[in-house]
């Protein structure tokens, strides 16, 4: 087996892992979109690694292996960076929505003492 | 029958009051329940004072959300069906009746404004976009629908037990994926003509590229709504109901 058949495995793995993913409504559309480019993108690059020395003459890197690690680490952090974005408003609107049921149940003890 | 309207309604302070005295005329507003999708003005507290109930969402969280809110609001008070009815006066009331009529042979009816008999003024290229999308749809709904994206429509007792369990919150998942989830639990899908106003406010996408953004991403939609499976939530209910027939 050579390590090339290793690559396209896991990138199918991760492919069809994505797909049940959406399939039982656990990852929502609005994630799913990087996720399958991420994962398409892995296939395309295993199963044509000669399609990376080309982009890598393009952008004049010796080193294909190179554009690989610096591709990657972006996206990466791109999608840190997405997260941090989601947990940050996330932390929001359960702070407007604890303060919210708060006041509610404060008024309504109140409605019930009069 | 026991028929809710739900009116979703963002910021719409400006309209809402002549909305629901329109919409008085053909439906009592005891049974119009507004679900505020966390206005930043005066929107509920307007409605509330016109006579309707209001529900709050504390944050904004959609549409979808937002009568998701409402089938399950309609469940609780032992209503039999729902209408969506648009809070910023693009809906006409006066078919509401025929909406209603409409249930007697179908679970879910949608007032469609390119039906044969309905009016819309539209660009050529929007009206291209819509019959495409609607044609997809047609497949799924196996029966001919003009107008899936078309927010007016009425949910029967049938869809209503669906809807309160789950609805989709995804973006055009409350028209377009809502139609394909009613079809896979075996529910019948109709629509009739309706004539909609211009919309009070916002401008509708026109440029060629967000037409085609637009189009992707409901094919998307629709190729996820066809590879899911039940939501976890319809599974639930349906093992409950089972449960209580063996029991």
């Amino acid at each position: 087996m050579t390590p090339q058949v290793l690559a396209i495995i896991m990138a199918v793995v991760l492919l069809i892992a994505v797909i049940l993913l959406l399939r039982s409504y656990v990852l929502p559309e609005k994630y799913a979109v990087l996720w399958l480019i991420a994962s398409v993108a892995a296939i395309v690059l295993s199963a044509w690694p000669a399609l990376l020395d080309t982009i890598s003459d393009f952008f004049g890197i010796e080193q294909p292996i190179n554009l690989l690690f610096v591709g990657a680490f972006f996206v990466i952090l791109l999608l840190l960076m997405q997260i941090s974005l989601e947990l940050a408003r996330t932390r929001d609107e359960l702070r407007k929505v604890v303060q919210r049921l708060a006041l509610d149940i404060e008024k309504s003890t109140e409605d019930k003492d009069d | 029958m026991r028929v809710l309207v739900a009116v979703p309604a963002l910021n719409e302070a400006a309209v809402i009051g002549q909305v629901l005295d329109t919409l008085s005329k053909a439906h009592p507003l005891r049974d119009v329940v507004l679900v505020d999708d966390g206005s930043r003005d005066a929107t509920a507290s307007i409605a509330l004072k016109a006579g309707a109930r209001v529900v709050s969402h504390a944050i904004n969280l959609g549409v979808g959300a937002a009568m998701g809110t409402a089938f399950k609001f309609a469940v609780q008070n032992g209503y039999d069906a729902v209408i969506q009815f648009d809070g910023d006066g693009q809906h006409r009331p006066e078919h509401i009746a025929e909406l209603i009529a409409g249930l007697a042979d179908a679970d879910i009816v949608i007032g469609s404004r390119y039906a044969e008999g309905g009016k819309y003024k539209s660009s050529a290229a929007r009206r291209g976009v819509q019959r495409f999308i609607a044609g997809v749809v047609s497949m799924y709904a196996r029966t001919r629908l003009t107008d899936a994206t078309s927010g007016f429509r009425i949910a029967g007792p049938r869809a209503l037990a669906v809807f309160a369990e789950h609805y989709p919150v995804e973006w055009l998942g409350d028209t377009v994926e809502s139609i394909v989830l009613a079809t896979r639990q075996g529910l019948t899908v109709h629509e009739l003509p309706v004539v909609m106003n211009e919309r009070a406010g916002g401008t509708p996408s026109q440029s060629v590229f967000r037409a085609t953004l637009y189009t992707g991403r409901i094919l998307f939609i629709l190729g996820l709504a066809s590879i899911r499976s039940v939501p976890p939530q319809l599974k639930a209910a349906r093992r409950q109901t089972t449960k209580e027939v063996t029991a």
